[in-house]
């Protein structure tokens, strides 16, 4: 079960999310547009956020062959349960009988109860006080990477303890 | 609460988890989760599980006051 690309589907969505997170340093930041020029320390953190967002997009690109790999591979070894990359129901379900459906309910009735609560209360945050754009999409991103890490201990936990 | 007594006559017959999971078409994993009272399994699989067992669905399944 350890080997199965859907039990650790969570985990590459969130290596994705943690390469999000650096690129959104240079998206967001005003480095494109440069008008300052009379200060070198101005100079260099836009170099460094153009180098993050280089680095970001490589690792991007890195990441999403090495994850297309491993699901070809996988859907090899597993052709009755093929997984498509561009599927609209996430991959990680897992439900192929009664008992797992039972468990992959009670990890998404957990994910459900921690985005009611977090989206709402970031929307207020962000209503509330003057956050900088890099602050929003690092805020929606955690919530997308909280979501994930919840599903996949609470997945791991009970494959865990029908292991033993 | 619903208990029952699959650990004990799968090791009756000798299968593992995984042999009965085959038998009544589950994974190991659900055998295991029927066994430690996580999951209460549905009455079409109650009934495999006691067929494959031998025993009456009553003498694999019951209710215990909590």
């Amino acid at each position: 079960m350890k080997q199965d690309f859907r039990m650790t589907y969570p985990l590459w969505n969130m290596a994705f999310i943690l390469i999000l997170a650096v690129m959104a340093v240079g998206f967001t930041s005003s480095f494109v547009n440069v008008t300052k020029t009379d200060s070198s320390l101005s100079i260099e953190a836009q170099a460094v956020e153009g180098f993050l967002l280089f680095a970001a997009l490589i690792a991007y690109l890195v990441l999403i062959t090495i994850y297309l790999i491993a699901l070809q591979s996988y859907n090899r070894k597993n052709p009755e349960r093929k997984i498509s990359a561009f599927s609209i129901r996430p991959p990680e379900y897992m439900e192929q009988d009664e008992g797992m459906t039972f468990i992959t309910r009670k990890a998404v009735q957990k994910v459900y109860t921690f985005i009611t609560w977090s989206l709402p209360f970031l929307a207020l945050i962000v209503m509330l006080a003057p956050i900088p754009k890099l602050y929003i999409v690092w805020g929606i991103l955690a919530v997308a990477f909280g979501q994930n890490l919840i599903y996949y201990m609470e997945m791991r936990r009970h494959l865990k303890e029908a292991a033993e | 609460m619903l208990k029952n007594r699959v650990k004990e006559l799968r090791a009756r017959y000798g299968f593992t988890q995984s042999e009965l999971g085959k038998q009544v078409d589950v994974t190991r994993q659900t055998i295991a989760f029927i066994e430690k009272g996580e999951f209460s399994p549905s009455i079409t699989l109650s009934l495999k599980l006691a067929k494959v067992l031998q025993v009456e669905i009553g003498d694999l399944f019951w209710l215990e006051e909590e």
